[in-house]
């Protein structure tokens, strides 16, 4: 269904570009290509095997959206508004168990990667990227390879204009060193990434979230006129000011998991007033009808009567002064079913369900072509590393300063007995605790990967062209850092002349930097957070480090565990082995005594070193290779499985669910189920992170 | 229940200490807790009251910026603050309001210029800690106490020594009821990986500790900022709580929800640094409708104001109809005829012409005029011996509960050392072993020191507490070195005792009580360092990430100096060998261990034929280390390490707070002065949104 779809689509190529612009100015008028979203009896419910009762997060609601309008699901925090955008866009986390029906055309619909356009409350950017160009990398990823430059570009424009960024177009987003464009600006460039593939159905989780009132009202005003355009928008809105809550056309109104309103946004005052909750003339309504079923008022009455202020409590003319706001929910919710807003919605939705005539439009992922995706992906990691300072650039700096460091330390070693020693110390120190510095990278690698969770979940390329891609992209940064360190060292510490002495010298630094890389890469895959990640990280080179045959010598390690498997896992000790015979293989050191013979690299390297000199230091490099290839691999496994092993875990999950709760007659209701958005857990880069302690 | 009886409780307790004080001359219209509060300051003073009138007229602010160009990011602003009312300032972003509130609670930064006149009681008056409390909008608390604890280590930081613990419990409590805080005392506050109380009660506890000291004047900066409506509702009737018990409250608010804005007493709108309106909240609505601008029915007024006097308007209006999208909607909204910067200029003018601002004019002159009582208040009333005891106390607590501080460390210290030991199991005298025990000590001394760089966030973390305690004068720099340091030692002694131990059994070091404790001392000393100079750095570098990056680079050359990596008579004698390696720790660490650990033994020779070879030889051909001095000296310089980097850590903060603003003041008049004919008075909206308030004022990006 999903490859028809796409077909029917690619067959009229020229609609593209040409939709949009004619689009714009005829008004809607045709079902052809609207989406027309039902759903029927919505439960949504946590289950809890354990102690405690199952909470239900949303409680049998029906709704319907239409194309060419907007609607605001509102509600206070923790009533559910999340989750019913969650599970209409087929997001639910992994724990929680959905029934009854979501209806995209009158089909019960799948949705998958890439399933739906999505835009979450963050909005996740790569801040390097200026606006326009962050728009045409998204649109190169994703729109068929088939359309024509001029397509696309009037595309990406058009796109721009409809969603007011032209102003800030070639602005850089910003970062936590580079000042970018405004929140309310980047909330847009997130809309314009999610509408570029022109898609019947948007939803949007928060948008006006953090922004001030112009801002916020920008953002809603285009997304009114992105549901002008025939498409249907869904957004969940918090607290919306009087001017933005104006721009909705239809309000979902939950609290506690149930409907309290349902219907045209205009008619809300109305059925408030019949029901005997009037708005206030001097009143914003949204703040109204959240006053009324916002239960944690009733927690704050409390409170203030509690401390002895009940002189000072506010003689509004609110009629609620004296009735506590579950009830007056609880009135709410009954009189809207008995209400002909309820009536009609059944009716409306009936009618949507029981209507096969319609198309079902599927969203699809990317359609380009794997190549172009990988070609892409590389040139905005690239630009991205190139201008991202915390990258490479630093680091680049880091380990000349390291080079030199090590070089005047180390400075013209000779052939004395000590320099044997020191030899081999400066090895070690270029390979482990050179290498240990590619961990400051990781911050940014970490904003990177949240790009790519975020492009993945969209559908919009695939892991292995991502993994394909960093590798490419961050390549000539290595390099380059390989390069100016070795060039540095080699050449101040005089190690054993000859060009291709230097040059597996070079090799050697290039393919350790590297597998850190990629070590990280997979830790960072792994791990929840930033500073779990270099803990971890850190721990495991610390390790690598020991078994490398430089603290101690191969041959001493204990044999099981640390010498067999650890060390041969250790790109240290290939590292190192490969550095000792490429420096030492040859050459001549005074000895001991004076007057004693003198000590060749073969002697020095099997007694002193303990390393065996059956194969070529080439083996060892080609090991060093295998093991970066091995955590590559590792890393896109990782990946893979994450995606994999979740949907089939859900799904059994489920069914158990479904199961046990049959067996329970009922569940007990929770008061209130606090929201897992309002208080996050942040990793602490993002939380604090990059913030000075002391400026 | 539990609740109520407290409550019942903590009020009866004040009644009873009211009761004596109560000659009925004393402060009218309080409750019954700001009667103790205010009880002894009331008979101390001079017999009068003792609330706090703040009144400034033409204030004029002036910034400069890096270029040298001036700003004035306020104009000519009258107005007055009374007791017993909460006055809100309200307006766009950038419009000036962060900056009021600076100006007014003498908080500017240095590179702002201040004319016009402040007067607290008529005088002139620097507003000293104490007096005057300042909320700052980010709640730095320390996420591991409960709430009664955080106010109740505060409690016990400031309040003077003298007072007996009861009235200071009685205060405790009396304040957290205040605040409505009463059902989450016992909760912790929680930090990124404790879950904690929400972010209208943290808001709460940082008013809470704001109000101990019982200051007159309250100033708070979006205290509603990031809440959802119950919250802020519940954070702003807390605080026209507190104005009506007599103190005077100023807060700046950033789009108030109606009921909200329901509780203002008097409001203050600017915009672009102007006076808007100035006057009763609630007849603001009748000022704007006789300016022209009436407001639309069902609609929030404060919505409606913002909407007149946002200059972003015009902007996205803009944006939008060059979009080619002009599908506006008709509306009945005046403001569709008309810009938003002619309804700025129109209401500018008429709120000059108007009654209001006649009225504020001559109200000021007249309060202006009385002389009231002078309002003085150090910081901290407590004794240093207080403060640095309190302080060990609460740190000590946050340490051990905070799983990231030291209990991770302890975890990774055993699975490192126990790495170690399996390594290195029982090296024994051979020849090898030589090495082995030399790279053993590296290892030890290197890496594992290195791991202390985990506890970096959760310092920085203390850190910020520390800033914002210190900005508000609750202690001294010394009082915070000296409890961090008596705090963490403990957890140290714990961590280095076990690995030290774990280590020194599994490898089987030179035997011996002295031995063993030698080792372990010097792995304290080296750890402690390490966390000192984290400290140092952490004074010194803007953020985490370079914190962490800079100190692994500095531990990294501090290593390859150490005698190691090469060894001491070939490290070259410029830089490297002199001062470098002497200033390493890891240097003296090494040093020491070795002589610890090879005086004394006999090592086999490479073949059996071959004589023994004694630890002495080895301690000075292979290692080369200095046998004359003696093994505990080593370890004496490494504690003194301490000592000095603990002083360079209170020096930085000290130049950091003393002598970069001086610095910034400097610079600024000397951009000033030259720059003093070319003087550009007109702010430019575009550059101030990006930075609302003064205190991270930086240069405008360039177009």
């Amino acid at each position: 269904m999903e490859i028809e779809a796409a077909a029917t689509d690619r067959s009229k190529p020229s609609n593209w570009g040409a939709a949009t612009e004619t689009d714009r100015d005829a008004p809607y008028t045709g079902f052809d290509r609207g989406s027309f979203l039902a759903w029927q009896d919505l439960r949504v419910v946590l289950p809890n095997f354990g102690k405690g009762p199952t909470k239900r997060l949303l409680n049998g609601l029906n709704g319907y959206a239409e194309p060419g309008r907007i609607m605001a699901i509102m509600g206070p925090s923790g009533s559910g508004k999340s989750t019913l955008l969650d599970a209409l866009a087929g997001r639910l986390s992994k724990n929680v168990v959905m029934t009854g029906n979501v209806l995209l055309n009158g089909k019960k619909k799948g949705l998958g990667y890439g399933g739906v356009a999505y835009v979450t409350q963050e909005d996740v950017l790569l801040g390097t990227l200026t606006v326009k160009e962050t728009v045409s990398y998204s649109a190169h990823l994703r729109l068929p390879t088939s359309m024509s430059k001029e397509e696309v570009n009037s595309l990406i424009d058009g796109t721009i204009i409809e969603m007011g960024l032209q102003d800030c177009a070639d602005r850089l987003i910003g970062n936590w060193h580079l000042r970018g464009i405004s929140g309310g600006e980047k909330k847009r460039l997130s809309i314009a990434l999610e509408i570029l593939t022109m898609p019947r159905l948007l939803f949007l989780d928060e948008p006006t979230s953090g922004l001030d009132s112009a801002s916020a009202f920008f953002v809603v005003q285009t997304l009114r006129n992105v549901a002008r355009d025939g498409r249907t928008v869904i957004s969940s809105i918090h607290q919306p000011s009087s001017e933005v809550f104006a721009l909705f056309d239809d309000l979902f109104l939950l609290s506690g998991g149930e409907t309290v309103y349902f219907g045209e946004a205009k008619s809300a005052i109305e059925f408030f007033a019949e029901a005997g909750f009037p708005c206030p003339r001097k009143r914003n309504p949204s703040d109204h009808f959240l006053r009324c079923i916002n239960s944690d008022f009733d927690i704050v009455t409390a409170t203030l009567k509690g401390s002895q202020r009940i002189h000072d409590v506010p003689n509004s003319a609110d009629p609620f002064a004296n009735l506590a706001t579950a009830e007056i929910k609880s009135m709410l919710v009954e009189k809207y079913g008995r209400s002909t807003h309820a009536r009609r919605a059944k009716n409306r939705i009936q009618e949507l369900s029981t209507d096969e005539g319609l198309q079902p439009s599927t969203q699809h992922g990317s359609e380009a072509s794997w190549w172009k995706q990988l070609s892409t992906l590389t040139k905005r990691s690239f630009v991205n590393m190139c201008r991202d300072v915390g990258y490479y650039w630093l680091r680049i700096i880091i380990y000349i300063i390291v080079s030199i460091c090590v070089g005047t330390v180390y400075f013209d070693i000779g052939y004395s007995y000590t320099s044997i020693l020191a030899r081999g110390a400066c090895g070690a120190f270029i390979s482990g605790f050179m290498t240990f510095m590619s961990i400051g990278g990781f911050p940014s690698f970490i904003e990177e990967m949240k790009v790519f969770y975020r492009e993945r979940l969209n559908g919009y390329y695939g892991v292995a062209a991502y993994i394909l891609a960093n590798f490419l992209s961050s390549f000539p940064f290595l390099v380059a850092i390989a390069l100016t360190s070795s060039t540095i060292t080699y050449n101040m510490v005089k190690f054993r002349p000859g060009i291709s002495h230097f040059v597996f010298f070079t090799i050697n630094i290039y393919s350790c930097i590297s597998v850190i890389e990629s070590l990280m890469m997979v830790v960072a895959s792994l791990v929840p957070n930033f500073l779990m990640g270099i803990i971890t990280g850190a721990g495991i080179i610390g390790i690598m480090m020991m078994t490398s045959g430089f603290f101690r010598l191969l041959s001493d390690l204990p044999k099981p565990v640390w010498r067999y498997p650890i060390s041969y896992i250790s790109y240290g000790s290939w590292a190192i082995q490969g550095a000792y015979k490429n420096d030492l293989l040859g050459l001549e050191f005074d000895p001991l005594i004076p007057g004693d013979p003198k000590l060749n690299g073969e002697y020095v390297i099997t007694h002193m070193l303990g390393i065996e000199l059956n194969h070529s230091k080439w083996w060892d490099l080609a090991a060093l290779f295998v093991i970066l290839i091995g955590y590559r691999l590792l890393f896109f496994t990782v990946l893979k499985l994450k995606e994999r092993a979740s949907p089939l875990f859900q799904t059994l999950y489920a069914k158990r669910t479904i199961q046990q709760l049959e067996k329970r007659p009922s569940f007990r209701k929770m008061p209130s189920f606090p929201s897992q958005r309002h208080q996050p857990l942040h990793s602490l880069s993002s939380q604090d992170g990059l913030d000075s302690p002391l400026q | 229940m539990r609740n109520s009886e407290a409550t019942t409780h903590v009020g009866m307790e004040i009644e009873a200490t009211a009761r004596p004080s109560g000659n009925g001359s004393t402060l009218p219209g309080l409750s019954p807790l700001s009667e103790t509060l205010w009880r002894e300051k009331a008979n101390s003073e001079i017999i009068g009251d003792v609330s706090a009138r703040l009144t400034w007229k033409d204030l004029t602010v002036m910034v400069t910026l890096s270029n040298g160009e001036t700003q004035n990011v306020l104009e000519g602003l009258t107005g007055y603050a009374e007791p017993g009312t909460f006055t809100a300032l309200m307006g766009p972003s950038g419009s000036g309001k962060s900056t009021l509130l600076d100006a007014l609670s003498s908080r500017l930064a240095a590179n702002a210029f201040l004319s016009g006149t402040i007067l607290l009681n008529g005088r002139k008056a620097k507003l000293s800690f104490g007096t005057a409390a300042y909320v700052t909008q980010d709640d730095n608390l320390i996420g591991t106490l409960t709430v009664r604890e955080t106010i109740s280590y505060s409690a016990r930081l400031r309040l003077p020594d003298n007072m007996p613990w009861t009235d200071k419990r009685a205060l405790v409590e009396s304040t957290i009821v205040a605040m409505g805080l009463q059902d989450c005392a016992d909760t912790v506050i929680g930090n990124w990986h404790l879950r904690g109380i929400s972010g209208g009660e943290k808001r709460r506890v940082s008013i809470a500790l704001e109000i101990l000291m019982r200051p007159r004047l309250l100033f708070l900066d979006e205290p509603t900022s990031g809440l959802d409506s119950a919250s802020a509702f519940f954070v702003t009737q807390t605080l026209r709580a507190l104005a009506r018990d007599g103190r005077t409250v100023i807060a700046s608010i950033h789009q108030p929800s109606s009921e909200v804005f329901e509780l203002f007493d008097q409001l203050y709108l600017l915009s672009s640094g102007k006076t808007v309106y100035f006057g009763q909240a609630s007849d603001a609505y009748e000022f704007f409708a006789q300016a022209g601008f009436p407001c639309p029915a069902l609609r929030n007024p404060s919505d409606h104001f913002l909407r007149c006097i946002n200059s972003d308007f015009d902007k996205v209006k803009a944006t939008l109809k060059g979009s080619m999208k002009l599908r506006f909607e008709g509306s009945d909204d005046p403001l569709d005829r008309i810009t938003t910067a002619e309804a700025i200029r129109t209401l500018i003018d008429f709120y000059r012409s108007s009654q209001h601002s006649y009225a504020a004019t001559q109200k000021v002159d007249e309060i202006s005029k009385v002389k009231g009582t002078v309002l003085e208040a150090g910081g901290s009333e407590a004794s240093f011996l207080m403060q640095s005891y309190t302080l060990t106390q609460r740190s000590f607590m946050n340490m051990s509960r905070d799983f990231g501080y030291y209990w991770l460390r302890l975890v990774i210290y055993i699975v490192v050392t126990i790495c170690i030991g399996t390594i290195y199991l029982n090296v024994g005298t051979g020849y090898n072993s030589i090495l082995a025990r030399g790279s053993c000590a590296s290892f030890v001394f290197g890496f594992v020191t290195f791991m202390s760089i985990g506890g970096f966030p959760s310092f920085v973390e203390d850190m910020k507490v520390f800033q914002r305690e210190r900005l508000n004068g609750h202690y001294g720099v010394t009082a915070f070195v000296i409890s961090n340091t008596l705090s963490a030692m403990p957890f140290l002694i714990l961590i280095t005792f076990l690995s030290g131990t774990i280590c020194y059994f599994m490898v089987r070091l030179h035997p011996g009580f002295w031995h063993y404790v030698f080792f372990v001392l010097c792995l304290y000393a080296s750890v402690t360092v390490v966390e000192s100079l984290m400290m140092a750095i952490a004074s010194i570098v803007p953020n985490f990430l370079m914190g962490i990056i800079i100190g692994a680079g500095i531990q990294g050359i501090f290593m390859l100096v150490s005698g190691y990596f090469r060894l001491p008579h070939d490290i070259p004698k410029p830089v490297w060998r002199y001062p470098m390696s002497y200033i390493s720790f890891h240097f003296w660490a090494l040093q020491g261990q070795y002589q610890n650990d090879l005086r004394g033994l006999i090592f086999d020779n490479q073949t059996p034929d071959l004589p023994k070879i004694p630890g002495e030889y080895i301690l000075e051909k292979v290692f080369q280390i200095d046998v004359n001095r003696s093994k505990w000296i080593n370890l004496s310089v490494i504690f003194s390490m301490i000592v000095i980097y603990r002083i360079i850590f209170f020096i930085m903060i000290k130049i950091n707070e003393d002598v970069t603003p001086w610095v910034r003041g400097y610079l600024a008049r000397r951009r000033m002065q030259q720059k003093s004919g070319a003087q550009n008075t007109t702010i430019a909206p575009d550059v101030l949104t990006q930075s609302p308030s003064l205190r991270t004022y930086v240069s405008p990006p360039t177009k």
